[in-house]
């Protein structure tokens, strides 16, 4: 479960630039939360606050009750990041790529090599699985750095846009594989921008703006609550029309 | 798991990184092959055509016949007397002839008189391959000028210690290694060199192309700390370093030892024990350079940028033993404290045939391994930074 109390982050010459103030939301475990804002309403400055690779300057945030600051290295081994920067090695193979991250999680031997085998199977990677990733697609790509994520079985998933620059048929593998693993209780926060996402896949919403949460809640309820008919215009109904272009 | 098997994983997966790189592998590995036999195919050819003009010395002449006594004189000292062409000045400029012997025409009407005579030596000494025939022309001519004098002083029965009342004896102290200073130099240069050279490309890679690839990013989320990436990226940079060095000077040593070379006096030794020499003396370079790179290298967002802030480290460390070349002045004592600088003076002692005292070793090591530390602790800070990753 993701605790997050009140975070703040800022940036740049007297700290001017407020990219997350005051941010306060749950995730809970065996549920898929989304986090969907407009470009720049600091959703990739709250993953990464909770990756534990920028320290907020104000606030809380806890991961299955390990503090992000205090405890970064148990918080660290539970969670699994797809990050903003999803870079591979090229001229390491798709399973090298795996294993790499696997032994920085203290995993080896034979565990470690089924264990690979199982997700790159599971991701329908296992003919490129010792083939170097030069050559992959974008989706082969993004398959293996989702590999490359899960490989120590972390409790908490977290995935910064996972559906950009994917075609359709990746996307859909790509949600059968978040619905499974929610089915295995894993506590599930995506980033994203894109509404379709959000309404297939979401059990609850948390909607960001300019770096404070603006609404949460499961789609009906924000349908509800703003009295519109569609998602996309209960977002703009909730951070108010000029976000999208003001951000 | 323990740091150790956290940074020999990143030191593993590092140098299969950097094998599987093949152009990068391939360049590196050949030149530092392939420089010690070139280089030394080069240079003893040069040395070997230059001891050869020194020793039958082709003399064009113009106006052999204004002096015969002179030319005579020549003949007898194994000198092949040519005659000139008209435009010997324009072939001298353009390297077709090395020195001209001009006798003046009023040579022996000059002698009669009783007046000095002319000839006049011409030459072009910026021309390093020249150098040797000007010299034995030159002191040949000397030699000339002194027999003829003496001649005279003892006709008009003076002692001819009357006329040179201070008589230099040279006595060379140098050992036959200790000549040749200048190749002496380019072999010292070039150790220094192979330590500097040998792990750019593949420093460069672990760090600014690991920003730029965007993996860095997701590394950082995962258990390991900044000191232990730092640290493992540092062992594989400077493993494949000292093997570059290990190859260039095995090169070296083959070369010099096994190779048919022309048979001149090799001007130094390179045996096996200036070969462990060499290796003890680049080691704290082999430490140092590559933790100097990891944190210039991660400074760098892009490839790009990097590299062009390392070219300024490739300056200075390429600049040092240049300009003590040119100092031509004995070091000051403090200069073996100085790394790159310290390794520079004692891989040309090494040259010499000169044992490396241990206190002396652990002279020159001392700054290099303080900066190591230094260089290491400030790119696992460096690794801390947030705009480590961010605003790429």
């Amino acid at each position: 479960m993701i605790v997050v109390d009140g975070l703040i982050k800022t940036f740049g010459k007297q700290r001017a630039i407020r990219a997350v103030d005051g941010a306060r939301f749950v995730a809970a475990d065996a549920a898929i939360t989304g986090l969907l804002g407009p470009n720049g309403a600091g959703k990739t400055t709250v993953l990464r606050m909770l990756a534990t690779l920028i320290p907020p300057d104000a606030g809380t945030a806890t991961i299955d009750g390990f503090d992000i600051v205090r405890e970064r290295a148990c918080v660290r081994s539970r969670i699994g990041v797809l990050s903003d920067a999803r870079g591979l090695y090229a001229r390491l193979t798709a399973r090298e790529n795996v294993r790499y991250y696997g032994r920085l999680q203290g995993l080896g031997g034979t565990a470690l090599e089924a264990r690979i085998d199982s997700l790159l199977g599971q991701l329908g990677l296992a003919a490129l699985a010792d083939r170097r990733t030069q050559g992959f697609s974008q989706g082969e790509k993004m398959k293996v750095a989702i590999a490359r994520a899960l490989v120590h079985d972390p409790a908490t998933i977290m995935l910064d846009e996972p559906t950009g620059g994917l075609d359709v048929m990746s996307i859909r593998g790509l949600r059968e594989l978040l619905r499974s693993l929610r089915a295995a209780g894993k506590c599930i926060l995506i980033s994203t921008h894109v509404m379709q996402e959000v309404a297939l896949l979401c059990d609850r919403i948390v909607i960001l703006g300019r770096g404070r949460v603006q609404a949460t809640g499961t789609g009906a309820e924000l349908l509800a609550r703003t009295g519109e008919a569609s998602l996309e215009d209960a977002f703009v109904s909730l951070l108010g029309s000029a976000e999208g272009l003001a951000a | 798991m323990t740091a150790l098997d956290r940074i020999l994983t990143v030191s593993g997966k590092e140098l299969t990184d950097t094998l599987r790189d093949r152009r990068t592998m391939l360049v590196t590995l050949l030149t530092a092959i392939a420089a010690g036999p070139i280089f030394f195919t080069l240079i003893l050819n040069m040395a070997a055509s230059q001891a050869e003009k020194a020793r039958d010395l082709k003399l064009p002449v113009q106006g052999a016949g204004n002096a015969p006594a002179l030319i005579a004189f020549l003949k007898r000292q194994q000198v092949t007397i040519e005659a000139a062409p008209n435009d010997y000045e324009a072939k001298i400029r353009s390297g077709d002839l090395d020195v001209v012997l001009a006798i003046d025409a009023a040579f022996e009407g000059d002698v009669a008189a009783g007046k000095a005579a002319t000839v006049r030596l011409v030459y072009d000494r910026s021309r390093d391959r020249a150098r040797a025939a000007i010299e034995s022309a030159e002191s040949l001519l000397r030699a000339y000028n002194r027999q003829w004098g003496t001649q005279r002083l003892l006709l008009r029965g003076v002692a001819p210690q009357v006329a040179s009342p201070l008589e230099v004896q040279g006595v060379d102290l140098a050992t036959p290694q200790q000549s040749g200073s200048l190749i002496l130099f380019l072999v010292a240069y070039y150790g220094l060199f192979a330590a500097l050279m040998g792990s750019i490309a593949v420093a460069l890679d672990a760090t600014a192309g690991e920003r730029e690839r965007g993996s860095l990013e997701p590394l950082l989320a995962t258990p390991i700390s900044t000191w232990q990436l730092a640290v493992g990226k540092w062992m594989a940079i400077g493993s494949f370093d000292l093997l570059v060095v290990l190859l260039t000077l095995a090169g070296f040593y083959l070369t010099l030892n096994f190779a048919p070379l022309p048979a001149i006096g090799v001007p130094f030794l390179f045996g096996g024990a200036e070969l462990l020499r060499f290796v003890a003396i680049l080691l704290p370079l082999v430490m140092l350079l590559p933790a100097v790179l990891l944190y210039v290298g991660l400074r760098g967002r892009t490839l790009k940028e990097a590299q062009s802030n390392v070219s300024a480290l490739v300056f200075v460390v390429s600049m040092v033993p240049v300009v003590q070349l040119f100092l031509q002045k004995k070091e000051p004592a403090w200069l073996l404290w100085v790394p790159v600088s310290s390794q520079y003076t004692l891989l040309a002692r090494a040259l010499r045939g000169d044992a490396i005292a241990t206190a002396v070793w652990l002279q020159s090591a001392t700054l290099p391994l303080l900066l190591t530390i230094a260089a290491l602790l400030a790119a696992a800070r460096l690794l801390r930074r947030e705009d480590v990753f961010a605003g790429r």
